[in-house]
């Protein structure tokens, strides 16, 4: 309906101008850059050709996903998750290009155990034979799965897991039973409602000599759990959503408690170990620590969404401080214009790290791929070396970055004011669906702990001398460390002037460090559960270095950006580093003196000085990153920087609530207009 | 909601040992005296009367939460006001206080669509009305004959008031106000209440006399119909929609198309129109005003370190329950640890534990001194009117503490709710997996607080107001003119011992902790004052340095405010020695945690030794936690947090946690009444016909 509000304008200077602004006053060539960090692997094409589909299908549009009740959040999922199948089917994409479109759409869907650990674990554990058998079945979704490991007492603790899977020799089947409550898979995405079949992991427990079992440990069992038909689960298995979360709330986590049930030999996924169907003798595993791969293959995973979440976040943040206006300048004419509040350094210090830290994270991300695939080659080939070094770095990569990006999302929220709390944002499902990471895929606590044992011990045969033996970069990183203090020789690096000397102080705090709590776990015997916020930090400090490390060496090595970008990108990386560095900084003093008391003072000046050389290219750089509004689904964040035209756009017409006409006088029970009482509302509850 | 599960899975329990003995053992292995440490907290008479709103609220069917995170923005704020009705309802019936409905509502634990009308707009209504409009308006509000809300922020204007667009122009012809909304971005937004509950607003436009701006005053507008409660003509107003949290509350937006209003409407205490003379004037000083948001901002403060305790009450007490991995160095064979006996668990929770009593002791302190001060200069004002004559340092030394309270309430109310609402995250993140699922108690209830790190002022902007009072005052002792409040008091300590040094015995002796933030905060308003008034570095690039003056003025306060809790007479006689003796452990623990973070600031201001630090982290922290860790869940239990209002299954007293999470996951989660079809060439997405919607 026309009113007087549709020829309402906001106020000058508008967004838009404002916007556009700041586009004109940097040179940073923004397409080159968004090819050098998306292009190379085709993403940026992908993006537009899957755009372009999703738009016309209605189903997308996300303008009232806001307001539905969970279970209709669930059903509008679920909905989306089989038309994008279909359009896979009609346009021919490939699985990057699926992917892609469940990226854009934002929904965690419904189907991503599915396409994700489900057929990635029958790839990676399953035989030859049951690889046959499986794929062709799960990639033509003729059968829907989940994998369901995590149980209601027990999570980043594999080896607690209580499901159990007796072998019965005698009709040569698997039992499943779940012996207590806490034994309920608790959850496993995709498996509440969704899956028919799922990736059980249970203890392994086979028949003795005595007429006894013995555990063999936990192993993935293939099961279907639902009848194809019905859909209804089977006799003997009980399964369920878990209810209502901080987010996903478009994904069926699931519980899933077994009675008796009994499964094929055949189940048990047979690549690494096997049981004899006759004598139910155990095959061993070339090498235990395989069943991590997969693990780490979701955690290489986590970092390169990492960096595109926070890209996203750092996206609406900068576009709207750039936009946003308060206070006039202190310093200036008293009747003088409210400044951007990007201007602000308590603004800039909060969002031009973290925008810096998307880059670093991408360059990590892209190094993890890297190695992910040239490790998953070596270990097809028999060769497990690599695979322990891949793992441990994972785990505290995996436990840093997702840090990084979900403390990142709020900061970047917050920053906004006001606006950010509001469903405008494009902050809240992000941020909420985001939250779910720092506990999930092994908490980011406790994780760091796998990351500092294998440090420790790297150091440990790094001080008994073990010349020669250098398997991977930490062997290297500690003998020279070990080299340079026998050697005695002060270092002190030039973290102000040398981009090097900011790369070296970084790994000798990790190494320091990690000397340190190996003296005080080898050498001194200290109890572990003492030393765990040492191990924290340690862990901590090694991810740190390898960002950073990560971060330079792609600009040093740099040859396809032209140089008046890649000089603003060396500025980006010494934001990272000193910023990074600054937090603590005197812990170069009191860990290992490996910069002087003047630098560590200076510091703070330094990141001042690198912000102030950033701002003018805010808005380029993230503009590089080409997110596109249809993802950002923020008012704050448009490309165009028409904020409160959307913002009133939103609330005007996108808005239910408003069709409401309530009564607001508390002695009369009826609460809408000629229509529900509070009566009414109490008999639903 | 689903069917019950099959009789194999009601048999099953949780593996042992079970979560009410863990709690049970937690609980006998402390000889904290619980019951005299709440009533110390919040005293007797305030929980007897929590228990008694308490089981009323209990048996009334509407208040039932089990929904509460399953429904839809419409359905829940439909529910949200047919309880905020109930509240008002009972509230008459059972002849409750304004105290005790707001008891009701923390119970409740979630904003109803009254919520500005109780609050902002009947205080404004009753503090800046005459007592002509009083009548008019406050009186009929009261008994919520007309229902309000308090129209301040716009959609281009958050804490800037003076940038306000809304305008309101004296008509001197019919002697009326026209309220008037020139552009989009001068639209009412955020305002609570306003969206579809209201029908009056105070709205606060810019003044204009004869093309003349006085500035944002307060008016009193009818915005809706009394009978149809259909929007006014000419006014356009609306819910702005979903939200991070606060969905159960109608934010809205307003925008005025040239709306007469008569000139009792603009609430005239402090300034008004003279009629006769179109003159504008001002008739009295708004001081009061400024102690009001003095009295909001400690009430933040006392609030915050409640709300901290609900997230470390469900954290600590699942934390006891929850159980991972085996020690490393314990045998092969013993059970997984308990992973609150973690240390990467503790030095999460247990300096938060001690927060919380920080804030609580901090809050209650600065009203404390709110009220002296308040008695203070009414006394001195009733001896001015006896002619006795009050002494001019009597009412100086008032004002001036008022003063000083009133810069360090900004900065504390940013610190605290900031504490508050990150702790929260620390909360749940601590959880693990579960701290995800809303039936933790923990994410909903973080949603909802995390706007107060907002509003009354964004927590950073509020900085730069501390900031300049401390220079303003820094300035003033250099120049031989302190006075006598705190802090001028530390100011002229530091420069008193500059040249000699601090030598502070941090680890020997509590009260030099409480010296040691003093005099952080001290040299680094020094070093910014020499940044700002001799290197004459411009405003605005000093923002962060003002930012961390702050912090570290607000740390310094707490800590001072803590020390003085836990070694008051009040205190040490009302607890036995043991009890009293782990809060001064508590009191160490925040305060060598915060210096353990804060630790460059400490040792560039040589506050503190580097040896200090190293021994702070190493060892003293540890042993802390060490001594803190077996009294953990009686610390908590303490402040007597009713489960009601936590609703969460990890935070429950008894300690069941793991079948009150399968519980509701089973038998509350409509989820689970819907049967799917999988398959994408399916058009179906459902195989069964659902129940009825729930609302």
């Amino acid at each position: 309906m026309p009113d007087f509000t549709d020829s309402l304008l906001p106020k000058q200077p508008t967004g838009l101008e404002a916007l556009a602004h700041e586009r004109r006053h940097s040179n940073l060539a923004i397409d080159e850059l968004a090819t050098h960090l998306l292009g190379v692997d085709g993403f940026l094409a992908r993006q537009s050709k899957v755009l372009s589909v999703l738009q016309s299908e209605p189903l997308f549009s996300k303008s009232h996903q806001q307001n539905l009740s969970r279970p209709d959040r669930y059903k509008l999922g679920l909905a989306r998750g089989k038309l994008l199948r279909r359009l896979a089917d009609k346009h021919g994409w490939i699985s990057e290009e699926h992917e892609m479109a469940e990226y854009l759409v934002d929904d965690v869907s419904p189907y991503m155990l599915h396409m994700g650990m489900f057929v990635t674990t029958i790839r990676e554990q399953a035989s030859d034979a049951q690889r046959a058998h499986w794929l062709p079945l799960i990639e033509g979704w003729k059968i829907i799965g989940a994998y369901a490991q995590t149980e209601l007492g027990h999570g980043s603790d594999v080896r607690g897991l209580e499901l159990e899977a007796r072998y019965d020799l005698e009709t040569r089947e698997f039992v499943l039973r779940s012996p207590t409550l806490t034994a309920s898979k608790w959850w496993n995405g995709t498996l509440g409602r969704t899956a028919n079949h799922a990736i059980v992991v249970a203890q392994l427990l086979l028949p003795d000599s005595q007429g006894g079992y013995v555990s063999y440990g936990p192993h993935p069992f293939i099961v279907q759990v639902r009848d194809m038909k019905t859909h209804l689960p089977f006799d003997g298995v009980v399964i369920g959503d878990i209810g209502p979360k901080y987010g996903y709330a478009t994904m069926d986590n699931a519980y899933m408690l077994f009675n008796n049930f009994r499964i094929p030999h055949s189940a048990l996924l047979s690549r690494y170990s096997s049981v004899d169907p006759d004598t139910g003798r155990y095959t061993k595993p070339k090498e235990s620590a395989v069943v991590y791969g997969t693990l780490t293959f979701m955690r290489s995973k986590i970092i390169q969404h990492a960096r595109l979440v926070l890209a996203r976040a750092v996206t609406v943040a900068v576009r709207y401080t750039a936009v946003r206006r308060q206070f006039s300048d202190r310093d200036g004419p008293s009747n003088g214009p409210e400044l951007p509040v990007l201007d602000y350094p308590t603004v800039q210090i909060r969002i031009l790290p973290l925008l810096a830290t998307a880059f670093a994270l991408h360059y990590t991300a892209l190094a993890m791929q890297r190695i992910y695939i040239s490790t998953r080659k070596e270990i097809e080939a028999g060769n497990f070396d690599s695979l322990a070094y891949m793992h441990s770095m994972s785990s505290g990569l995996k436990s840093l970055c997702t840090t990084l990006a979900a403390d990142g999302i709020e900061t970047c929220r917050r920053a906004l004011g006001g606006h950010g709390f509001g469903g405008g944002s494009g902050l809240i499902q992000l941020n909420s669906d985001y939250l779910s990471k720092p506990t999930v895929e092994g908490d980011n606590w406790m994780i760091t702990q796998q990351t500092a044992a294998y440090l420790i011990k790297k150091m440990t045969s790094a001080v008994k001398g073990m010349k020669g033996t250098a398997v991977d970069e930490i062997d290297v990183q500690y003998g020279t460390y070990l080299s340079q203090i026998h050697g005695a020789s002060q270092t002190s690096y030039n973290i102000l002037e040398q981009d090097q000397d900011l790369v070296r102080a970084f790994q000798h705090r990790a190494t320091a460090l990690a000397y340190n709590v190996y003296e005080a776990r080898v050498v001194n015997k200290k109890p572990w559960t003492s030393l765990m916020i040492e191990l924290h930090k340690l862990s901590k400090a090694q991810s740190q270095y390898i960002l950073v490390t990560k971060f330079h060496d792609a600009l040093a090595s740099n040859t396809d950006l032209s140089e008046g970008t890649r000089n603003i990108l060396w500025n980006v990386f010494r934001l990272f580093a000193s910023y990074t560095l600054e937090a603590d900084r005197y812990e170069l003093v009191f860990t290992c003196g490996a910069a002087s008391r003047a630098q560590l003072d200076a510091l703070p000046a330094r990141v001042n000085e690198l912000m102030a050389r950033i701002r003018p290219h805010a808005v380029s750089l993230v503009d590089a990153w080409k997110i596109p509004d249809y993802l950002l689904d923020s008012a704050l964040g448009r490309y165009d920087g028409r904020v409160y035209e959307d913002l009133f756009n939103r609330a005007h017409r996108f808005n239910p609530l408003n069709k409401l006409t309530v009564n607001p006088n508390y002695w009369e029970d009826e609460i809408i207009k000629g229509g529900e009482d509070i009566k009414a509302i109490r008999a639903k509850l | 909601m689903p069917n019950p599960p099959p009789a194999w899975v009601q048999a099953l329990k949780p593996a042992e040992p079970q979560g009410t003995q863990l709690l049970a053992q937690e609980r006998s292995q402390s000889n904290i005296d619980v019951d005299k440490l709440g009533e110390l907290l919040h005293t007797k008479e305030a929980l007897d009367k929590q228990n008694s709103i308490l089981s009323v609220l209990k048996s009334e069917k509407v208040f039932d939460k089990s929904q509460n995170h399953t429904l839809g923005r419409t359905e829940k704020i439909q529910l949200a006001l047919a309880r905020g009705k109930r509240l008002q309802q009972l509230k008459k019936v059972h002849g409750w206080s304004d105290e005790d409905a707001y008891v009701a509502n923390e119970l409740l634990a979630e904003p109803t669509p009254y919520g500005l009308h109780s609050t902002m707009f009947l205080v404004t209504l009753r503090e800046q009305g005459t007592p002509e409009q009083r009548e008019l308006f406050y009186e009929r509000a009261a008994r919520y004959e007309i229902i309000g809300c308090y129209a301040q922020t716009e959609l281009g204007h958050g804490s800037n008031v003076r940038g306000l667009e809304t305008t309101a122009t004296w008509d001197p012809e019919d002697k009326t106000f026209v309220i008037h909304s020139p552009t989009l971005t001068a639209s009412k937004w955020w305002i609570g209440s306003l969206g579809r509950t209201a029908n009056h607003a105070v709205v606060m436009a810019q003044l204009f006399i004869a093309g003349k701006n006085y500035g944002p005053h307060p008016f009193v507008v009818q915005i809706r119909d009394l009978e149809t409660h259909q929007p006014l003509e000419n006014v356009y107003v609306g819910d702005i929609g979903p939200k991070f949290g606060y969905n159960t509350m109608d934010n809205g937006f307003l925008l005025f198309n040239k709306v007469k209003i008569p000139h009792v409407n603009m609430l005239a205490r402090f300034a008004q129109v003279d009629q006769a003379t179109n003159k504008y004037l001002r008739p009295a000083s708004p001081s009061l005003v400024y102690g009001t948001m003095t009295w909001v901002r400690s009430n933040i403060v006392l609030q915050a370190g409640g709300v901290l305790a609900r997230g470390v009450t469900i954290a600590i007490r699942y934390c006891a329950v929850r159980r991972q991995f085996q020690d490393r160095d314990a045998k092969a064979s013993a059970e997984e640890n308990q992973v609150l006996n973690y240390k990467m668990v503790q030095i999460r929770l247990l300096p938060l534990l001690a927060a919380m009593y920080a804030l609580h002791f901090t809050g209650r302190g600065m009203m404390r001194l709110y009220q002296e001060n308040q008695d203070r200069m009414k006394a001195a004002s009733q001896a001015d009117q006896e002619k006795r004559g009050a002494g001019p340092e009597q009412l100086r030394a008032g004002s001036d503490l008022l003063a000083d309270l009133h810069a360090t309430s900004c900065g504390l109310k940013a610190l605290a709710s900031t504490t508050a609402g990150e702790g929260l995250e620390v909360c749940r993140r601590a959880c693990g997996g579960h701290g995800y699922s809303n039936y933790s108690g923990i994410g909903p209830w973080y949603s909802d607080y995390l706007p107060t790190l907002t509003w009354e002022g964004d927590n950073f902007m509020l900085t730069q107001q501390v900031a300049r009072y401390l220079l303003k005052s820094a300035r003033a002792v250099l120049a031989g003119k302190g006075t006598a409040n705190d802090t001028s008091r530390i100011l002229q300590a530091y420069l008193s011992r500059r040249d000699k040094g601090a030598s502070f015995d941090i680890l020997g002796n509590d009260s030099d902790i409480v010296a040691a933030f003093a005099w952080r905060t001290a040299h680094l308003t020094f070093e910014t004052l020499k940044y700002r008034d001799v290197e004459k570095r411009s405003w605005n690039s000093l923002l962060v340095n003002f930012w961390r003056l702050s912090t570290a003025l607000s740390q310094y306060i707490i800590v001072k405010n803590f020390y003085e809790a836990v070694t008051s007479p009040e205190l040490t006689s009302t607890l036995d020695s043991d009890t009293a003796g782990l809060l001064r452990s508590l009191f160490r623990l925040y305060a060598l945690h915060t210096l353990e973070r804060e630790a460059s600031e400490f040792f560039s201001s040589a506050a503190v030794t580097v040896r200090q630090i190293g021994l702070t982290q190493a060892s003293e922290v540890m042993k802390l936690l060490d001594e803190i860790r077996p009294h953990a869940v009686r610390l908590v239990d303490a402040w007597k947090i009713p489960d009601w209002q936590m609703d969460s299954s990890l935070g429950r007293y008894d300690g069941d946690v793991y079948p009150d999470l399968f519980r509701r996951a089973s038998q509350e989660n409509p989820v689970n009444d819907l049967v799917f079809d999988p398959y994408p060439w399916n058009d179906n997405v459902l195989k069964n016909t659902p129940p009825k919607s729930k609302l």
